[in-house]
């Protein structure tokens, strides 16, 4: 007798409350003499509802009280006093035993496991009988007052309605619950980090080699942990090459689209570009290492410059096809919302069409744009799958763009995939770097939505 | 009249070979101008145009019984999509039902009753900021709290869902604003007019009107959960699995996750198989933008 099952039974009782409320309801709404302050179905919500929450609230709280309870009953049987007294063993044991009981796993390795598992099944079948008769007692003293309560004055739609909007501010809450929960989450795991670490290293220092030696007396074994080159690969590839192709393409596309394309390449095109945004970022990375990555090296190596494999040049081009959707829609909207008399006046004057963007649409427009960049730039340095499967591991501080550069994200996946504990400071390494992330990536936003909020203002 | 005299100049003369020759220079350079955006444009596609190709000659051979049936394999012969794709099924299932009722009910409190105060504003402001950060920081989120400090499941769909849902709310929240934003208050009034309450004019009128608005906006917010890779990575879904997830807590991968293990086996084999992923995988994204087209053009309502 799981969670499910009961709470399926819950709901089964709420739904009878409804119906049988919402009959004893009709009945008096359809006598004439008085009119029912609220509709019968008002009336078969508001026992439902009593019959159903306060029970299903038990049932959370039972499900996670009651492994507690099962575990205590079954130490405290004869079966378990030839455990051995602690340590990974115990754990291992009890945990088949469990597993054998509910039926997750068929085979026991551990011959007590075995032994056990009858144990487990009596109690958890014997908690769980409370846990059903409880909740059913809750359930049915709920509903049933709620029942006794149905009369032609009660105002039953008042309570639903403010049950209603109980929920509609919870549901909002989870919101700022998440983002409390993200600022939480790294504030406290990078501080852990910080106590191994000092700020000052990690965030100037210019060497970065997190792999921590098994032994201590091995070379290296402490890891260092100085971010300068994440920061760099990072800027690279998210905001320099990326940018270099992202800003033109995007940018021409939009002056195409919005001045000198027909209605119906307007129409066939905008989607395209969407369709270029919606692809998602795995691909992208598979198609840098498969295709493009090859093909920049072997230009590279016809340059006669050291290239590898793994390059930033890569990386950056695939990153900048991906965000020229993000620039190009941020430049539409932006030429779009200058004003028509300022085209009309250029255009009056003589001016070219070209002419008439270069020298008044897109300075008139050009904190939109500026705006639009910088969400692409901050989208840019965020992006992670391009970068785990097309840039490189090695953290190279480096100006050449055919050679291997790593960035903050393609760090903080490496660092927690692999099999470590978890409190090592290479592991609490990517939270800080997530810190950073989030910090950048939102002051990010926060500029670039003041700079396009205020360039509107202008034109309003 | 007067000025004309003063200045003396001679009218321009526009036949004359000079002022010509600067026209002439001034329209081609519109026409340069003009095939620079077309060039631009034309890039764009042609780029999304040669990444299909590429995935698509690279794994349309890579297509068999076996791939859509099969799990994940050691040999690149015997590999399957089947897991990866109950995988996905099962975590988008976790994260439309999370996702959506939070973020409709959240469009409608902040559009319709939220009062202007400082409490509402911080709600708006941490909805706006979660749609823009990195996702990868969700998955930070779903190590540290659902996986260490809640103990849920690791590589679990259960977890993976939760995390995706987070993401994918904001999206709901933003586009469910704008759809409730976009009924009419003619509406409302009518419906206060015949007694209707505060609730009922939301639930039984505004609300209708605004659902294809909210789905579509939840499609596309589903596919780009349906995309997303970084975040599963964190909370473990690379594991090798090798048959599909019973449920929701079984240890599962997704699509994404899946074609990315595949992208970094060695063997030749696997890049025909990672293609046919990928055909896989867009096929569902393009069915369900198209989905979000057609609502948006069936039931799109000028007021």
């Amino acid at each position: 007798m799981a969670f499910w099952p009961i709470a399926l039974l819950i709901a089964g009782l709420g739904l009878v409350a409804w119906l049988a409320a919402r009959a004893k309801a009709a009945a008096f709404a359809r006598a004439p003499q008085r009119r029912a302050h609220s509709l019968p179905s008002y009336h078969g919500w508001y026992v439902a509802l009593w019959a159903a929450i306060p029970a299903l609230l038990f049932l959370l709280a039972w499900t996670n009280l009651s492994a507690g309870l099962i575990r205590q009953t079954v130490l405290a049987s004869p079966e378990a006093a030839a455990l051995p007294d602690f340590g990974l063993r115990r754990q291992a044991i009890l945990g088949e035993a469990r597993g054998l009981a509910r039926g997750d796993i068929e085979q026991a390795f551990q011959p007590q496991a075995r032994q056990l598992a009858p144990v487990y099944v009596d109690a958890i079948r014997f908690y769980s009988l409370i846990g059903l008769g409880v909740a059913a007692l809750i359930g049915f003293a709920g509903g049933g007052w709620a029942y006794t309560r149905v009369a032609p004055a009660f105002r039953a739609r008042t309570r639903v309605e403010r049950t209603v909007m109980a929920t509609l501010l919870l549901a909002s809450l989870v919101a700022v619950l998440t983002t409390i929960g993200i600022i939480l989450s790294l504030v406290v795991e990078a501080a852990r980090f910080f106590a191994a670490v000092s700020p000052a290293e990690f965030l100037f220092g210019l060497n970065w080699s997190p792999q921590t030696a098994i032994r201590a007396d091995q070379a290296g074994s402490s890891g260092a942990f100085g971010a300068i080159p994440l920061f760099w690969g990072t800027i690279f590839i998210g905001a320099i090459i990326a940018m270099l192709v992202a800003i033109p393409l995007g940018l021409m596309s939009a002056i195409y689209l919005t001045e000198y394309a027909r209605p119906v390449v307007r129409r066939w095109m905008k989607p395209i570009l969407e369709i270029l945004a919606g692809v998602p970022t795995v691909v992208y990375g598979y198609f840098a290492a498969l295709t493009v990555a090859p093909a920049v090296r072997d230009f590279g190596l016809m340059l006669g410059l050291p290239a590898s494999s793994e390059s930033a040049l890569a990386a950056g081009l695939v990153m900048g096809i991906m965000i020229i959707p993000f620039v190009s829609s941020m430049a539409d909207d932006s030429i779009a919302a200058v004003p028509q008399a300022m085209r009309d006046g250029s255009l009056a004057m003589g001016a070219t069409t070209s002419e008439t963007i270069r020298k008044v649409l897109v300075p008139a427009a050009l904190p939109g744009v500026v705006g639009g960049v910088l969400l692409a730039v901050s989208r840019a340095i965020g992006e992670t799958m391009i970068v785990v499967m097309a840039a490189g591991l090695a953290a190279n501080l480096t100006l050449n763009p055919f050679e291997s550069v790593t960035t903050v994200t393609t760090q903080i996946v490496m660092l927690l995939t692999g099999d470590q504990e978890f409190d090592s400071p290479k592991t609490l390494a990517a939270f800080a770097l997530g810190l950073v992330l989030f910090l950048v990536t939102l002051a990010l936003n926060i500029i670039a939505l003041r700079v396009v909020k205020k360039y509107r203002e202008a034109y309003e | 009249m007067s000025d004309v005299a003063r200045t003396a100049r001679p009218p321009t003369d526009w036949n004359a070979a000079p002022m010509q020759r600067r026209i002439r220079r001034r329209y081609a350079a519109e026409r340069r101008f003009r095939l620079l955006g077309l060039a631009a444009l034309l890039l764009s596609a042609g780029f999304l145009v040669f990444l299909l190709a590429t995935v698509a000659t690279n794994g349309l051979s890579g297509f068999s019984w076996m791939f859509l049936t099969g799990s994940d394999a050691t040999e690149p012969a015997r590999v399957g999509i089947w897991g990866a794709l109950k995988g996905s099924l099962l975590t988008m299932a976790v994260t439309f039902a999370l996702a959506f009722p939070i973020g409709v009910l959240t469009a409608i409190y902040l559009e319709e009753y939220a009062p202007r105060n400082r409490w509402t504003d911080m709600i708006e402001v941490s909805i706006n900021n979660l749609a823009a950060v990195p996702s990868i920081i969700f998955g930070l989120l779903g190590l540290a709290v659902f996986l260490n400090f809640m103990h849920l499941p690791r590589s679990a769909p259960l977890v993976g869902g939760i995390t995706l849902a987070l993401m994918t709310m904001p999206v709901i929240v933003i586009a469910g604003r704008n759809a409730v934003k976009a009924v009419p208050p003619s509406i409302r009034d009518a419906a206060l007019g015949v007694g209707a309450s505060r609730i009922q004019v939301v639930f039984h009128h505004v609300l209708p009107l605004a659902l294809p608005g909210i789905l579509t906006g939840t499609i596309v917010g589903m596919a780009r959960a349906l995309g997303e890779t970084a975040p599963l990575l964190m909370i473990g879904m690379r594991a090798f699995i090798a048959s599909p997830p019973g449920g929701i807590s079984d240890p599962a991968t997704v699509l994404p996750v899946q074609i990315f293990l595949w992208s970094d086996e060695a063997s030749r084999g696997f890049v025909e198989k990672t293609s046919a992923a990928i055909v896989v995988l867009l096929v569902f994204l393009l069915a369900m933008n198209g989905i979000a087209i057609y609502l948006r053009n069936k039931f799109e309502r000028r007021w």
